[in-house]
């Protein structure tokens, strides 16, 4: 088990080690000088701008700035952010505890809603209420973040006014977190259909049929529980959909965390602190698949023996 | 909206009663907090006027701090917290005799020394973004508590509307005492004091009962009659629009394509800000070709029809604007401007690219840089459109501002590239002619046109403080940009100027240059 996690969180730090290299070429990669980009005032003379390439180490060759970068990152400085002028680590830190609420809300929104459905999808196969879950799934997925996010807002906001619109209270969590959720659950419904059709044709639950069990006891402890193990293998990769949804969701929700920071800095050309956000988030998915490897090998052996 | 309604009752209930009563207390009455809520697309970048740039913190700026002048309807300059100031005969000195009886917010008595606090920080070692706009200071001398003498270098024509300006927020000294002065806290004089900002969230101000105000177009010359005002950052534009309609927000910028809807509807008010000092404009890379010739800056100009394009995008809420300097600002006159001015005329158009060796088989390939929202892509389509007809090929480039300044500034500063120079739809907004010294002297802000003749006309409009002369050299420069086809004006207003308003909200006003007003604001139910 040690030798596993060792593993994975090798790997982690590959894509963390990529993420370092990708946020130092970015700067370049933007057409425009970043300097001037950054600081577009008018009232800044040359010499300042020199002034502040050099303290940013932009006038040396990007290897150096890398190997600065770097440096300053294994030391936990992300550098300054130009517009809120305080250490980058310090914003991404107190915006961070919003979106870890959004998103665990979200994936629990999209297990229940998305695992019921499929479940009872799976259950009902074939019949007209199989279609109808699929369809749903099928709407559920097509449907663009943004847009099912405004539906919500004019259904349950607007029309029926039971929530309200934008804002930072635990009653402004619901609806980003519904239609986060929602998106994510389509997924896990579809996931969780076909995993359960497998399990439901197993000479097992054939057998725990056979013994006489009770229906429910099949379903719930025999079956359930087998046909859940491929989905939890799927939560890492959905909690990196989810943060990524989180960005376009916490702007149209006016949700006040690391996703609407983002788009912030990139609207106030805040380089050092676009850089900080795009390695605090490989950083977080990296570390959160670690934990869902692990609980998943914990789960079903095969997996950290390789098999 | 119940606990709103609720709120609303209370606070009625206790002006009724404190104008029939009089004497009783209004103390003892259950007259609960009234917020106004303000929702806007961004966020203020700093609490410190000489940290920022944008429209979005200079609006809260207002709220916060006072100025020595105030600008009224017109946008002229008018006594403020200096209600009188005297001038050397050589037009170097400015005494000012300050307002008595003025508070900060934390109760110390605002005096010459807050003056001189705030334009030596101005010019100190980590000096404000503005700097040049206060001119050549060289000395601020603290005469008495409430006298304070100013020394330029030069005679400086926009020194005394910038003093009216958000720019020139008075900061009080005590401000230096506080550690996170500009991103957690901010000591001024204004109508309100800061309670929080949560970067990227809100800004939380409430009334300050000390707040007297000398010379802003106001109706309300004491405390506001709001408790507190929320500024709340909501990106998305539906949103803002649905929490306006729920009644969470009370005024906030809508979507354009519902603004004909809100029009017809009755449920919401639109106020439109006039004289807000915003120019949109045509500029060329000016160093290589093809705009490093006027013939190539003039046909685009004919092949463009601003007043048909800002009809279909903006549906009347602007105006076709012939100056380099918006509507409000001084030396603006539309007659004078439109004389040298670039009539829609794609005839003319195609006769000038016919000179320089385009045709239809041989169209100028050039790029236009577009700065993102406000509905400016389809302006841009349009435009791409009208230029096709005459025979020029514009590709669009949309980006947001601070990318196209660099982007204009490092096109210019390539000569001697090999691709086609561009050109853009730049935007500016300022409460002065001094805008164009920024913008044109020695290449200005985007290393761009440069010529001795026009500097030396451009000197000529910062030093002269007679207004008549001033004028005629304004003007100078306004023709002299114009027939040369370096900065066309499009049109104006360009970007956040018009507000939507729940109808509980009365007395809201946009002073000159863009200043939200909340002084004679009440919620009513």
């Amino acid at each position: 088990m040690a030798r596993f996690i060792a593993q994975r969180l090798l790997a982690a730090l590959i894509t963390i080690w990529i993420a370092t290299i990708a946020v130092t070429l970015l700067i370049h990669l933007v057409p425009g000088d970043p300097v001037r980009i950054m600081y577009s005032g008018f009232q800044t003379t040359d010499a300042e701008i020199e002034a502040i390439r050099e303290r940013l180490g932009l006038d040396q060759p990007v290897i150096v700035q890398y190997g600065m970068y770097l440096g300053r990152v294994l030391q936990g400085d992300l550098g300054y952010s130009i517009v809120g002028n305080q250490p980058v680590l310090d914003t991404l830190l107190q915006r961070f505890p919003a979106t870890l609420a959004l998103t665990t809300s979200a994936l629990l929104i999209a297990v229940v809603v998305g695992g019921s459905l499929g479940f009872f999808a799976a259950y009902k196969k074939g019949t007209a209420w199989d279609f109808g879950a699929m369809t749903l799934a099928i709407v559920g997925v097509s449907m663009p973040h943004f847009w099912l996010g405004l539906l919500l807002l004019f259904l349950f906001a607007m029309t029926l006014e039971w929530l309200p619109v934008g804002g930072s209270g635990w009653q402004n969590l619901i609806l980003p977190a519904l239609t986060l959720g929602l998106a994510t659950g389509a997924v896990i419904a579809r996931l969780t259909r076909s995993a359960m059709i497998d399990i439901f044709d197993q000479d097992f639950v054939r057998t725990a049929h056979a013994k006489g069990l009770p229906k429910t006891l099949v379903l719930y402890r025999h079956a359930l529980r087998s046909g859940l193990v491929p989905v939890v293998s799927m939560l890492g990769l959905q909690f990196a959909y989810l943060m990524g949804g989180a960005i376009v969701i916490e702007n149209v929700f006016a949700w006040n965390g690391v996703g609407r920071l983002a788009i912030q800095a990139v609207f106030a050309r805040d380089y050092p602190l676009i850089q900080g956000f795009i390695l605090f988030f490989a950083t977080v998915v990296a570390l959160v698949s670690v934990i869902i490897d692990v609980t998943y090998a914990l789960l079903d052996p095969r997996i950290r023996y390789g098999k | 909206m119940t606990a709103q309604r609720h709120r609303n009752r209370g606070l009625r209930i206790g002006l009724r009663t404190g104008l029939l009563g009089g004497a009783i207390s209004l103390a003892a009455l259950p007259v609960l907090a009234q917020d106004l809520v303000w929702a806007r697309y961004g966020d203020i970048d700093s609490l410190d006027p000489h940290r920022a740039t944008s429209t979005l913190s200079m609006q809260v700026w207002d709220q916060i701090y006072d100025t020595l002048l105030a600008f009224d309807e017109n946008g002229v300059a008018r006594p403020n917290l200096a209600k009188s100031w005297e001038v050397s005969e050589d037009g170097l000195s400015y005494t000012f005799t300050m307002q008595e009886g003025v508070v900060c917010h934390d109760g110390t008595p605002f005096t010459a020394d807050d003056v001189k606090f705030t334009i030596d920080r101005a010019f100190g070692d980590n000096p404000s973004l503005t700097r040049t706009s206060w001119g050549p200071i060289t000395d601020v001398t603290v005469v008495d508590d409430l006298t304070v003498t100013v020394t330029l270098e030069s005679t400086f024509g926009a020194f005394l509307p910038f003093l009216a300006d958000s720019f020139s927020s008075m900061i009080c000294d005590s401000n230096a005492e506080l550690e996170d002065y500009g991103t957690g806290s901010a000591i001024g004089t204004g109508p309100f004091s800061l309670v929080s900002w949560v970067q990227g969230d809100e800004v939380v101000l409430e009334a300050n009962p000390d707040y007297r105000n000398f010379g802003k177009p106001v109706e309300n010359d004491g405390p506001v009659h709001i408790d507190r005002l929320i500024v709340r950052t909501i990106p998305e534009p539906q949103t803002r629009l649905a929490a306006l309609r729920t009644g969470e927000v009370h005024i906030a910028e809508p979507p354009f394509d519902d603004i004909p809807d809100i029009q017809s509807g009755e449920e919401l008010e639109l106020v439109v800000a006039e004289n807000t000092g915003q120019n949109v404009f045509w500029q060329y890379t000016t160093s290589r070709p093809p705009f490093d010739d006027i013939r190539a800056r003039q046909a685009i100009a004919h092949a463009t029809d601003p007043q048909m394009a800002i009809d279909i995008v903006y549906g009347g809420m602007n105006q076709r604007e012939w100056c380099p300097i918006a509507a409000g600002v001084f030396g603006n006159d539309q007659e004078f401007c439109r004389q040298f001015g670039y009539e829609y005329d794609p005839e003319r158009a195609r006769e000038l690219l016919a000179e320089l060796g385009y045709g239809p088989d041989n169209p100028l390939e050039t790029t236009m840089y577009v700065w993102t929202g406000g509905n400016r892509h389809i302006l841009a389509e349009i435009f791409q459109a009208q230029l096709a007809e005459v025979g020029v090929d514009a590709s669009i480039e949309i980006m947001d501002i601070g990318t196209m300044n660099a982007r204009v500034r490092e096109d210019n500063e390539n000569a001697d590239s090999e691709e086609p120079g561009t050109f853009n739809m730049m935007t500016w907004g300022w409460y002065d002619p001094d805008i164009l010294y920024a913008l044109w002297h020695g290449g200005g802000a985007y290393a761009g046109y440069q010529s001795d003749e026009l500097d030396a006309m451009l000197e000529r409009t910062r030093t002269l403080t007679d207004e008549e002369e001033r004028l005629e050299a304004v003007q100078n420069v306004i023709q002299y940009l114009m027939e040369n086809a370096i900065h066309v004006g499009l049109y104006t207003p360009g970007w956040e100027w018009i507000f939507a308003l729940r109808p509980e909200v009365e007395g809201f006003k946009v002073g000159a240059f863009l200043h939200p007003m909340f002084q004679d604001v009440r919620v009513t139910e």
